[in-house]
């Protein structure tokens, strides 16, 4: 067989773009805050009170990034309200339960900090289950949304939305215990958060990178013995030319070296466990770069 | 292609408008037939479509791929004229959030600029890469703009008895166009008689473009980006340079990958005030007007 080169052809653009991996690592991120938020009043770990407010507000307050990125993001950004209307509205979109996942999902935290600012445990044990089960909903979707489309190889796998899931577990705690690191920066003694929660935080995300690094084996399984695109989105896409945030960002960086330290006698020290953290906020992002650039990459010169 | 009963349930046509057509009695379904054996990649197609819809530069609602295959003095250059597939069970219309994009009766896939929001999910859907974004600047500024755009079989036409604009300007004769569910029709005896095949069957699809003669390899997916010659290479990067923006991934080969991640960023920015200005115009005219 001779050779055979390709000498013309049209090019495509990757039509998702940074803007959406920022917002799949907000949702994240803010969904991750939420559930410690709720440790509190939902779960009943006393402990975790103090924190519940820091926490409710880095949640909203990241949510509330969302529709600004979004909206300015669509090609017609006055057209967002098409996504509410209901003789617009199509059920079988993914976009389209995003779009009421993400109205309900902070305006459920609203009231569940409403609750908790009133003392009210019962009315904020309820709101606050009603708004985890919209916070997992909201960061479900966000995978499901890239999962739904069978020609992207490297996306269309029942994982995406429990690697989503997982990343934004151990994302949000990752942030959370960054920023009560910092917050206990500048605050006197007394009004300080007790640190011996970061390190217990930080002993929770172990469980969540060991399930991720499960997840991402999974994943690597599926597209080495998969069908030749897969083969090629994981040679070349992720292992060339996404290597860094593939390899670097999500694997070294975001999982094995906080890992590495979360497993040694470092994780006793306030060092070892916010720079875990916080390598695993940042590596989590990695994992949104790769998937959703690397997904749509191959197919742009078909 | 054996006409059939029409099928009570179909699994795959949740989401659709109206179900898949082909081989229902009393149905019609538009198709196209592209005999390989006759296209002698003159392009004509792609320029009646440009002129016809007046597309901008860096888009295409159809276009031709070449690729040059054997060893000197035996070679053989093969053309593959590309289009939207207008499948029976299309994904970018079962993913689109606001029915923007739609199924005809007839088979067609169509957009209605007027719904579309230009979240580019139908582009990420399509596995044929049969959409596109329409650009900020038009030469008219009545033109759609930033609403997503696509092939469609020249409905306007077809529907006044008239071939689509590619077929009427194709030299060789190699577009053939029709009604799939006519067996008096020449797609129908094409389809029913040459071997056809079709792009990505294996996704489920069930495209209605058809190829008569096809190479594989100019169909497969993964040798579009490892079998390319150093122009085409150059070319991918200078599309992705003069052609960006409007919040695209486009990330230029052999460069920084994270560099070029902060410039799609900046890219993003960057469209926000004139995307601001035009909403601001839109409230003013809702408002006052």
């Amino acid at each position: 067989m001779g050779e055979s080169i390709v000498t013309y052809n049209a090019f495509h653009h990757v039509a998702w773009g940074t803007t959406i991996s920022v917002y799949f690592w907000l949702v994240g991120a803010s969904a991750g805050s939420f559930v410690i938020s709720c440790f509190g009043w939902v779960f009943g770990i006393k402990r975790y009170k103090p924190l519940t407010m820091t926490a409710s507000v880095t949640a909203i307050i990241m949510l509330l990034l969302v529709p600004f990125l979004l909206t300015w993001d669509l090609g017609k950004p006055i057209r967002f309200i098409y996504l509410l209307i209901p003789g617009y509205w199509h059920s079988t979109g993914p976009m389209a339960w995003g779009t009421l996942l993400i109205c309900l999902y902070p305006m459920s935290m609203v009231v569940y900090s409403y609750f908790v600012l009133q003392n009210n445990q019962t009315f904020a044990k309820v709101f606050g289950i009603v708004a985890i089960v919209l916070a997992l909903s909201t960061h479900w979707y966000t995978g499901v949304v890239m999962e739904l489309n069978p020609g992207r190889f490297l996306n269309h796998t029942a994982l995406a939305p429990l690697l989503f899931l997982t990343g934004a577990f151990i994302s949000g705690i990752g942030l959370m215990n960054v920023i009560v690191w910092i917050r206990n920066l500048f605050r006197s003694e007394e009004n300080k958060f007790d640190p011996a929660l970061i390190f217990e935080m930080a002993s929770f995300m172990v469980y969540g990178i060991v399930f991720d690094i499960f997840l991402l084996f999974l994943d690597f399984m599926q597209t080495v013995y998969g069908n030749q695109n897969e083969v090629m989105g994981h040679t070349v896409v992720l292992m060339e030319i996404f290597r860094f945030p593939y390899l670097w960002l999500t694997m070294v960086i975001g999982l094995f070296v906080p890992l590495i330290i979360l497993v040694s006698p470092l994780k006793k020290t306030m060092t070892g466990a916010v720079t875990a953290s916080l390598l695993v906020a940042v590596g989590v992002y990695g994992m949104r770069i790769w998937w959703v650039l690397g997904g749509q990459y191959l197919q742009s010169f078909y | 292609m054996a006409i059939q009963e029409p099928q009570q349930k179909e699994p795959r046509s949740f989401g659709l408008q109206t179900p898949g057509t082909k081989g229902v009695i009393g149905k019609k379904r538009y198709a196209m037939v592209i005999d390989l054996r006759k296209c002698i990649g003159c392009m004509s197609c792609s320029i009646a479509c440009k002129t016809e819809y007046g597309l901008p530069l860096g888009v295409w609602r159809t276009w031709v791929k070449v690729m040059e295959k054997g060893g000197y003095p035996v070679t053989k250059r093969i053309f593959m004229p590309r289009l939207c597939n207008h499948c029976d069970y299309p994904v970018c219309v079962r993913n689109c959030p606001t029915q923007a994009t739609y199924k005809h009766e007839d088979g067609f896939v169509l957009q209605r600029y007027n719904r579309c929001i230009g979240c580019r999910t139908c582009m990420v859907a399509c596995p044929y890469n049969a959409r596109h974004l329409l650009p900020e600047k038009r030469t008219d500024d009545k033109l759609p703009r930033m609403v997503v755009d696509k092939c469609t079989f020249c409905i306007h036409r077809v529907k006044k008895g008239l071939v689509p604009s590619c077929v009427q300007a194709c030299v060789g004769g190699a577009r053939i166009f029709g009604d799939l569910n006519d067996p008096n029709s020449e797609v129908h005896k094409l389809v029913s008689t040459e071997t056809v095949t079709v792009l990505k069957p294996e996704l489920g699809t069930s495209p209605s473009v058809y190829y008569v003669g096809a190479d594989w390899e100019i169909m497969d997916e993964p040798h579009s980006y490892t079998n390319r010659t150093a122009q085409s290479k150059a070319e991918f990067n200078d599309f992705k340079e003069y052609h960006n923006g409007d919040a695209f991934a486009d990330i230029k080969e052999g460069e920084n990958l994270m560099a070029e991640v902060g410039k799609n960023w900046v890219g993003y920015l960057k469209t926000i005030p004139h995307k601001a200005k035009e909403t601001f115009q839109a409230f003013k005219i809702f408002l006052f007007d």
